[in-house]
């Protein structure tokens, strides 16, 4: 059956009120990515048309927001990785030493300050630099996973990688975002390094 | 506080997973049942909580700039947009 004007329209209807409402998520996401603002409005406009020209053989029902963040990601490697100069590994805390975060500051015994409340201290902006600077392939699953809520499964389809390998990059790239988070607390004088 | 004791060291190399709802019942239940008597591990537990939750509401969605949404709203009108306009 060929594509008459009105299905064109009723596809752009359904496009717009499904995908519109995670158009910030998608966004704050595609900065956290490219981190900068130009490179990442190109990102989601790039993201919204591959999304839209895909939309047709997209099955409603099926999760949305994954298939997006897919289309995102794909999008993001393809086009930056080539731009973006990088390291590919991440400097964490060693095996050792699991609670990395969580012992210095609870060694930090200030009264009234518990841990938490150092790191709610910690200025937006500065946890945001701390995630951009892991290198992607461990930013990516952790803002996966942190930031958005997917699943390991969803995120193992989201970066076309098997889950094994999705849990291995969480677990490294959120103890090397504990590490960062610590420098940060230090640099800001919110804990007595 | 009590010492560290084999049980915790078992419920703490589940923690990420836990945390993250990727163990199956089985280990739920037992990870769930050793923190309800275990401060220690609560203390981690409700730590790693208060991470997560921190780096998401810190770095979760952006306001969208007006331009972008002006820009994507033109790119659906155009009859065959191209994927790399710039």
């Amino acid at each position: 059956m060929a594509q008459t004007a009105q299905d064109d329209r009723a596809l752009r209807e359904r496009f717009e009120r499904d995908v519109l409402p995670l158009l910030p998520a998608l966004y704050g996401a595609a900065l956290r990515m490219t981190r900068n603002p130009a490179d990442a409005e190109d990102l989601v406009q790039e993201t919204y048309l591959r999304a839209y020209r895909g939309f047709a053989g997209f099955q409603e029902g099926t999760n949305l927001k994954a298939w997006l963040y897919r289309i995102l990601t794909n999008s993001f490697i393809n086009t930056y990785r080539k731009k973006q100069r990088e390291p590919q590994t991440v400097e964490g805390p060693d095996d050792a030493d699991e609670w990395y975060l969580f012992d210095r500051l609870g060694g930090q015994n200030v009264e009234g300050s518990a841990e938490d409340e150092v790191l709610d201290r910690i200025p937006d902006e500065a946890v945001k630099k701390a995630l951009e600077s892991l290198p992607e392939n461990f930013r990516i699953p952790v803002l996966l996973a942190d930031v958005e809520g997917f699943s390991y499964k969803e995120i193992a389809e989201i970066m076309d990688t098997p889950i094994g390998t999705v849990m291995s990059r969480l677990h490294r790239g959120r103890k090397a975002l504990e590490r960062v988070l610590w420098q940060t607390a230090e640099e800001r004088g919110l804990v007595d390094g | 506080m009590a010492k560290c004791g084999p049980e915790c060291e078992e419920t703490l190399q589940e923690i990420e997973r836990f945390l993250d709802h990727e163990v199956d019942e089985v280990i739920r239940v037992r990870v769930e049942r050793h923190l309800s008597g275990c401060d220690d591990c609560t203390d981690k537990a409700t730590f790693r909580v208060h991470l997560k939750a921190l780096i998401q509401t810190k770095c979760a969605e952006h306001e969208v700039p007006e331009a972008l949404k002006d820009r994507l709203r033109t790119v659906l009108s155009t009859p065959d947009p191209g994927l790399d306009p710039r």
